[in-house]
């Protein structure tokens, strides 16, 4: 029968995905603006290296290739349960205004805050008052899109009034700008193109509860979400609490994509892009397959991403947001102009 | 047929909206029932509350007052989760994916008996086949739903229905935008699962030629209110004329089926036999002439040797043509 024969093959891909998780985990790890010996890095992973390898790997490429993989998974999840919720292909975490929220907490607290509180840029407390903020903001929008979403019939009236308020939010930060001064200005700038190497261990513990809770959250869903490929009425219809529904996807979502965006900046493109190609690679709709495909499927772009953004070998290094694009946008073209675009996938 | 028991009720039911804090309702004190093995089609005209009548009977609305009684239990004050096991909703709303096979379309008719990540057991596959083969649709269930006809797609809601096995089907318009072989193809499909399953089928449609010649009960909607019974019960008490006619239409009462109201322009005598009357009646008629005894225009139409030709005569002129369509053009008026 064809079903056995897809669900084989699906196993397949998961096999051939981890696989490639694993390398790709490894080249992160072995490449790096700084050139080492690859025994040197394996060794300082176990505690044998020399100093200056052991300092490099713990202290640098681990920690940033761990958050590639838990950023690169949570953003296209909570992309995938987005595009799902609101059955629109252009649908992610940005477009809800959670993005723009968070970045709007760093705009107030970089621009008003941290001059006036004095707090000076480097230390301890600079990095968390950054985060906060941008969990507060991320916080804060998904408090309003939730509460249009309890009272609204129509579902797309929340993506409308998300798309609105990422608009408004623009305007404030814009304005937060104009007022700055220029090293505040370059300050919010360069957070905005996303860094993956900022975290400490005790704040990528934070991100691993957020994603991993996320995840589970997600995966207590599939089974509503298959049904609201039928439309809202078909689910309700068949017992699915929509207006709870609702709400938990809005509130995974929001977790995820706030807790990454707080962490890492706001990673571009992943959110949109990448439930696209996991439908693609599976050729499958079903969140059961989806779910963990579009974790994977994330963790893998945003870790050839980071490899990219190191200029291996090079001593120089570009924001990884302008990598995701780059390398992105013409992933995502390919596929529309390719004999089935994206539309006859979703 | 012997009348079987009754799967869904309503007494008393008023139906409508209520916006900020005003109630405001469509139709009021609706009493209506279905029986098991029954095709039922609520017909009506655009706006008078057919698809709201069926999401307040699935419980997708609320009802301003009365009651809905299906398989015996009032649905808005018994447990809601077991609705999904007793009635099936397929509304008109698209869906939201294209790469879909219809084995997973059928499949999510399991949703209210799976588990918590929507397993498949034996017996959900076999529900699950037995609809696809029901429904003639064994032979497409591994195609995308994109690659299949409108008809087809029809199918597959009517699969996915019965792969919820619930005793009551409710289909709001299954045959909108179907050519006419498709909508009977559904219809009769949907009727013999009422005679095979012993389901109970409401449907909501425009089609009323094909629900007054399936239907085993007419619910025919109008602004006063929802009368039902046999087609021919409100055809003889011309209830299904009064909800349709217009200066523009009339309804036969006995051939069910309407026809447009026409500005007479003269009678005409005509000497012909079978099916060369028939047709050549009809286009007469549809260009406002009656037939009738001695009138001033005279068509004499005959068929030799499989040629037909029509031969009008009116005043002194005598004209022949080859088809009906050259014949109305050269009919004369009448003053």
């Amino acid at each position: 029968m064809r079903g056995s024969g897809s669900r084989l093959s699906a196993g397949l891909i998961f096999l051939l995905l981890l696989m490639l998780l694993v390398l790709l985990f490894t080249l992160d790890l072995l490449l790096g603006s700084t050139q080492l010996e690859v025994r040197d890095v394996l060794l300082s992973l176990f505690g044998n290296g020399t100093e200056h390898g052991e300092i490099i790997v713990m202290q640098f490429r681990l920690p940033k290739a761990v958050t590639a993989i838990l950023a690169g998974a949570g953003m296209a999840v909570s992309g995938l349960l987005m595009q799902t919720l609101f059955r629109n292909p252009l649908a992610g975490p940005d477009v809800l205004g959670v993005s723009s929220g968070a970045g709007l907490g760093v705009a107030l607290t970089l621009l008003t805050l941290s001059p006036l509180l004095s707090i000076s840029p480097g230390s301890v407390l600079y990095g968390w008052s950054m985060i906060l903020a941008a969990w507060a903001g991320a916080g804060a929008v998904m408090v309003v899109i939730m509460t249009v979403a309890a009272r609204m019939r129509d579902i797309m009236s929340v993506l409308i009034v998300g798309l609105l308020l990422a608009s408004a939010i623009s305007s404030i930060v814009s304005l937060l700008q104009y007022f700055s001064n220029e090293t505040m200005l370059k300050t919010y700038v360069i957070w905005t193109m996303g860094n993956l190497g900022n975290l400490s261990y005790m704040q990528i513990r934070i991100l691993t509860l957020a994603v991993t809770a996320g995840s589970a959250m997600a995966l207590i869903m599939v089974k509503p979400l298959n049904a609201l490929l039928m439309g809202e009425t078909f689910s309700m219809s068949v017992g699915v609490n929509m207006q709870r529904t609702r709400i938990l996807l809005l509130a995974t979502a929001s977790i995820m994509a706030g807790s990454v965006t707080a962490f890492c900046g706001p990673i571009a493109f992943l959110g949109v892009a990448v439930p696209h190609i996991t439908r693609l690679v599976f050729s499958s709709n079903d969140h059961r397959i989806l779910m963990p495909g579009a974790a994977i499927c994330g963790a893998l772009i945003l870790l050839v991403s980071d490899i990219l953004s190191t200029l291996p070998g090079n001593g120089l290094m570009v924001p990884v947001n302008t990598v995701t694009s780059l390398i992105g946008i013409p992933v995502v073209l390919w596929i529309i102009a390719g004999k089935k675009g994206i539309g006859r996938r979703f | 047929m012997r009348t079987g028991t009754i799967i869904a009720e309503t007494s008393d039911l008023t139906i409508g909206y209520k916006t900020s804090g005003r109630t405001n309702p469509l139709l009021e004190h609706l009493t209506l029932t279905a029986r098991r093995g029954e095709l039922v089609a609520l017909i009506g005209r655009n706006g008078t509350g057919k698809s709201t009548l069926l999401r307040t009977m699935v419980a997708l609305q609320q009802p301003l007052s009365g009651i809905v009684r299906i398989s015996g239990n009032d649905i808005f004050t018994s447990d809601r989760s077991l609705l999904p096991k007793v009635v099936s909703f397929a509304s008109t709303e698209p869906f939201a994916v294209h790469n879909i096979k219809v084995r997973e379309v059928v499949a999510l008719g399991r949703f209210p008996y799976t588990n918590w990540i929507g397993t498949l057991t034996s017996a959900d596959e076999l529900s699950v086949n037995e609809a696809l083969q029901a429904t003639g649709l064994l032979p497409l269930s591994d195609r995308n739903i994109d690659a299949i006809s409108d008809g087809e797609k029809q199918r597959v809601l009517i699969a996915r229905s019965l792969a919820q096995d619930t005793e009551l089907l409710i289909m709001d318009e299954p045959t909108a935008y179907l050519d006419l072989p498709s909508r009977y193809s559904i219809v009769s499909l949907l009727k013999k699962l009422t005679r095979e399953k012993g389901k109970c089928v409401i449907y909501s449609t425009h089609d009323l030629d094909t629900a007054i010649n399936e239907a085993d009960k007419i619910w025919l909607m109008s602004e006063k209110g929802v009368a039902e019974g046999a087609p021919e019960d409100l055809m003889l008490s011309r209830t299904i004329a009064r909800a349709f006619e217009s200066p523009l239409l009339s309804f036969s009462q006995t051939s069910g089926s309407f026809s447009f109201i026409r500005k007479s322009r003269g009678s005409v005598t005509l000497d012909a036999t079978g099916s060369l009357r028939k047709l050549t009646e009809r286009a007469l008629h549809r260009c406002g002439y009656k037939t009738g005894q001695d009138s001033a225009i005279r068509i004499i139409a005959v068929e030799t040797d499989g040629r037909m030709e029509w031969t009008l005569l009116f005043e002194n002129r005598t004209e022949c043509y080859n088809s009906i369509y050259e014949l109305v053009g050269h009919l004369p008026v009448e003053d």
